[in-house]
């Protein structure tokens, strides 16, 4: 019944005393060390790099920084010159493509990740999505160009670029939607089907709900990208030189809303940038550059707050 | 039997059982001691058994002490447990079956003082403390073997030995009836003889709880032929 | 085998189930659940207890390509549940679980407990209330949670957590509580709280427990049934279990001698 059990054998130790000991230790520790320079060495280069281009942006155009710049419209004359148009014009563009990406994402994501039956189609779909979110901006500009101000006869229009702008950042909603859905353990949408709640119940109050802050980190990152995007705006054929704004979407009559804007002329920020670059005179390169420093600072603004949001809504989840 | 995945568990288990085999031998060999110093005349060999019942309360009490911890500590389930229970009353038994050696020890002392009219005739009882003896042996082998089937035979056993307590009884009544001056001597024969009757009873106990240990049901207290049903089976 | 003095809350007939890649998890199960029992499942891990489960309240049924066979029989109604007809929706009204890992709802303590009626439609302010009220003292955690029902169910400890899912299983009135594997996350002391409560709620339901801790199936069910390999091994009182099965499979497995 019972049987000899044998004695633990010590194992032959490969290392003959403590000192030895110390000192593997010790090479070891040694990796850790040079491993970390290497990695700060990387990030400060880079840091450096970013620091050095926005510094000389600032440089260059710290003169423009007054109200002026943003309330005077473009000029031939470099000093009067300002960006009014070209940051409306992109505030609006930015509405639009908002209010294009997020519900179609959002919804799309959703249903692929809580509907959408999981076999071969959906694997080729989720292919596709990622890939998308490497397609060349200037790709989507000539898609546009065709469908939008073709065919859909949009004309070169703020609901053309926005609409341009939505879909370029289409993938990254979804991705982002996704994967934010995938976050939430599988015991919380087990605990609240088990209670008897719908599909539709589990999605809406739970789903979205333990998400959103995920998704919405997503959408303002993908809208910082939409910001700066220049090629597909200016594929579209984007203004250069605008001197009016679109009509206001606000009016003080009844009813208080109009759509026109929307297919209105435009220009954008970058765009503004561009053509002031192309310019021979200097005095308008410092203007591109007070703009450049401009979508800089809107951008890191944006992801900023990305990173805020999220920070703020997670807090209450933990898992 | 298979063996546990906790080998030390294995361990402990096979030492309490071993402890109480033990204490086992040491009881029938206090028997069979007390009962040669009775009808051998040996006061030296009676001395020997008195003085080692110490060793057999200090098993059971071993017994004890080793029992509570394996329960504490491991939980026994199922055949584990009914071990386990089975031993704690085992002990308890084997530990009374020691005491009544001791008794007749004492008896085989005091018959052997000199000064006495009579002594008593314990070769009689030879035969019925013999067939105790071998209940004894019978029911701790058949805990060593984890045999269940035992039971039955040490029960007729047993009832044989009840049968001859009674007979030696009678026998005795008629000795003293006839003469009075054999009284003592016969009530310290009967004391014996009832010694040895406990024995068998305590022998039929242990042969009862290897039934309940091997096949989880309660022998004690029913029939002989409700305990024919379930050694069958 | 079973001679119990209670009526049946509910049977498996012949239950297999299959799970998407082909695998067969229980194999010909028969088991009748006692009414205002605790009934454990004990067996190895993979032995299909878990699975067993989670057929009565058709967990399984989230996950494409799971198939069932053979009926899970509810009284006194005669629905069988895993029939196609019948909606799982349904059968979680009726039948509720509390999981292995605490895992409330990122909400408030009040939320939690009242969503299984907020799902059923309950807007009643009054009537919400009372529930949640009802079923954090059924779940023994009212006195804990009733001047912080706002707070956020995390800042409660696991063992409270675990009784706030007992009390969100209870809030809906359930005939059959599931719970698979209820403490192998807590601690000795909550364990025994969960415990003493599991035998307090059989007064009103009854319960199907899967734990991998024989010592709790033994403290706290009236029946035990041992499966292994998806096979129901051996079903008994849980007397009988622990002191003499029946099978040589069950009692090494209850002695610790399996493998």
């Amino acid at each position: 019944m019972t049987q000899e059990i044998p004695p633990v054998k010590a194992p032959a130790s490969v290392l003959k005393n403590l000192g030895e000991v110390r000192a593997m230790i010790k090479r070891h520790k040694l990796n850790d060390y040079i491993f970390s320079l290497i990695g700060l060495l990387a990030l400060t280069l880079a840091l450096l790099t970013l620091l050095t281009l926005f510094s000389d942006l600032v440089i260059d155009g710290y003169t423009r920084f007054n109200t002026d710049f943003l309330t005077n419209f473009p000029s031939r004359r470099a000093a009067n010159a300002g960006l009014l148009s070209a940051w409306v014009g992109s505030a609006l563009v930015m509405l639009v493509t908002f209010l294009v990406a997020v519900p179609m994402g959002v919804a799309a994501g959703l249903y692929l990740e809580e509907y959408a039956p999981k076999h071969w189609f959906a694997d080729l779909i989720e292919i596709n999505v990622t890939n998308l979110a490497g397609v060349p901006s200037i790709v989507y500009g000539l898609l546009a160009l065709g469908l939008f101000v073709y065919i859909l006869d949009l004309g070169q229009s703020i609901l053309t670029a926005g609409l341009t702008l939505g879909l370029l950042i289409l993938p990254i909603v979804i991705v982002s939607t996704r994967e934010s859905i995938r976050a939430i353990p599988v015991a919380i949408r087990e605990a609240a089907y088990a209670v008897g709640a719908t599909k539709w119940q589990v999605v809406y109050d739970h789903v979205l709900k333990y998400s959103y802050g995920g998704i919405l980190t997503g959408v303002i990152i993908g809208m910082a990208r939409a910001l700066g995007e220049t090629a597909p705006i200016i594929t579209i054929g984007a203004l250069t030189f605008i001197a009016f704004l679109p009509p206001s979407p606000v009016t003080e009559v009844a009813p208080f809303i109009n759509f026109e804007w929307l297919s209105s002329g435009f220009t954008v920020l970058p765009i503004q940038m561009f053509s002031w670059l192309s310019r021979p005179d200097h005095a308008f390169h410092i203007n591109a550059a007070a703009t450049g420093a401009l979508i800089i600072v809107v951008t890191l603004l944006m992801n900023g707050t990305a990173i805020y949001l999220r920070y703020k809504i997670r807090k209450n989840i933990k898992w | 039997m298979q063996e546990h995945i906790f080998k030390q568990y294995d361990a402990e288990l096979e030492a309490v059982r071993a402890k109480v085999l033990e204490m086992g031998a040491l009881v029938e060999q206090q028997i069979a001691d007390a009962l040669e110093a009775l009808t051998g005349s040996n006061p030296k060999l009676a001395k020997a058994v008195i003085n080692k019942d110490h060793m057999v309360n200090a098993l059971e009490v071993q017994v004890d002490e080793d029992c509570s911890r394996i329960i504490a500590r491991r939980q026994p389930t199922a055949g584990d447990l009914r071990m386990v229970l089975m031993m704690i009353k085992t002990i308890t038994d084997l530990e009374r079956i020691g005491d009544e050696a001791a008794k007749i020890a004492r008896y085989a002392l005091k018959s052997n003082e000199t000064d006495r009219v009579w002594t008593p005739r314990f070769a009689e009882i030879k035969s019925m403390a013999n067939y105790a003896r071998d209940m004894l042996h019978m029911a701790l082998d058949a805990f060593a073997r984890s045999d269940a089937t035992k039971v039955l035979e040490i029960a007729h056993m047993d009832e044989e030995v009840d049968e001859q307590y009674q007979m030696t009884m009678r026998q005795l009544i008629t000795f003293m009836l006839e003469d009075p001056r054999t009284i003592s001597m016969a009530l310290e024969v009967l004391f014996v003889s009832k010694a040895i009757e406990r024995i068998g009873d305590h022998a039929k106990n242990i042969s009862e709880y290897v039934v309940y240990m091997v096949k989880g049901k309660d022998v004690r207290h029913i029939s002989m032929e409700e305990m024919e049903e379930t050694a069958k089976d | 085998m079973i001679t119990p003095t209670t009526a049946i809350k509910a049977e498996s007939r012949d239950l297999n189930f299959f799970y998407a890649n082909g695998m067969q998890a229980l194999k010909n199960v028969n088991m009748p659940l006692y009414e205002n029992k605790i009934t454990a499942l004990i067996g190895p891990s993979g032995c299909g207890k878990s699975t067993f489960l989670r057929c009565f309240n058709r967990m399984h049924d989230l996950y494409p390509g799971n198939k069932y066979q053979g009926q899970i029989v509810m009284h006194p109604d005669n629905t069988n549940i895993l029939e196609h007809g019948v909606d799982p929706i349904e059968v979680r009204m009726r039948i509720s679980m509390v999981f292995q890992k605490p895992n409330p709802f990122p909400k408030s303590i009040y939320e939690n407990v009242a969503y299984g009626l907020r799902v059923r439609g309950e807007t009643n302010k009054r009537m919400l209330d009372d529930k949640v009220e009802e079923a954090l003292k059924g779940a023994a955690l009212w006195n804990e949670a009733k001047d912080r029902l706002q707070d956020l169910a995390f800042n409660l400890s696991g063992g409270q957590q675990q009784r706030l899912c007992i009390a969100r299983a209870l809030a809906t009135d359930p005939e059959i509580m599931l719970f698979d594997e209820p403490t192998s996350a807590l601690d000795p002391i909550a364990t025994a709280n969960i415990e003493e409560l599991m035998s307090e709620l059989k007064q009103k339901l009854t319960i199907l427990v899967v734990t991998h801790n024989m010592q709790q199936a033994a403290r706290v069910s009236d029946f035990t049934a041992y499966m292994y390999l998806g096979e129901l091994m051996e079903y008994d009182d849980t007397n009988t279990i622990f002191t003499r099965p029946s099978r040589k499979e069950t009692e090494d497995y209850i002695t610790g001698k399996f493998g």
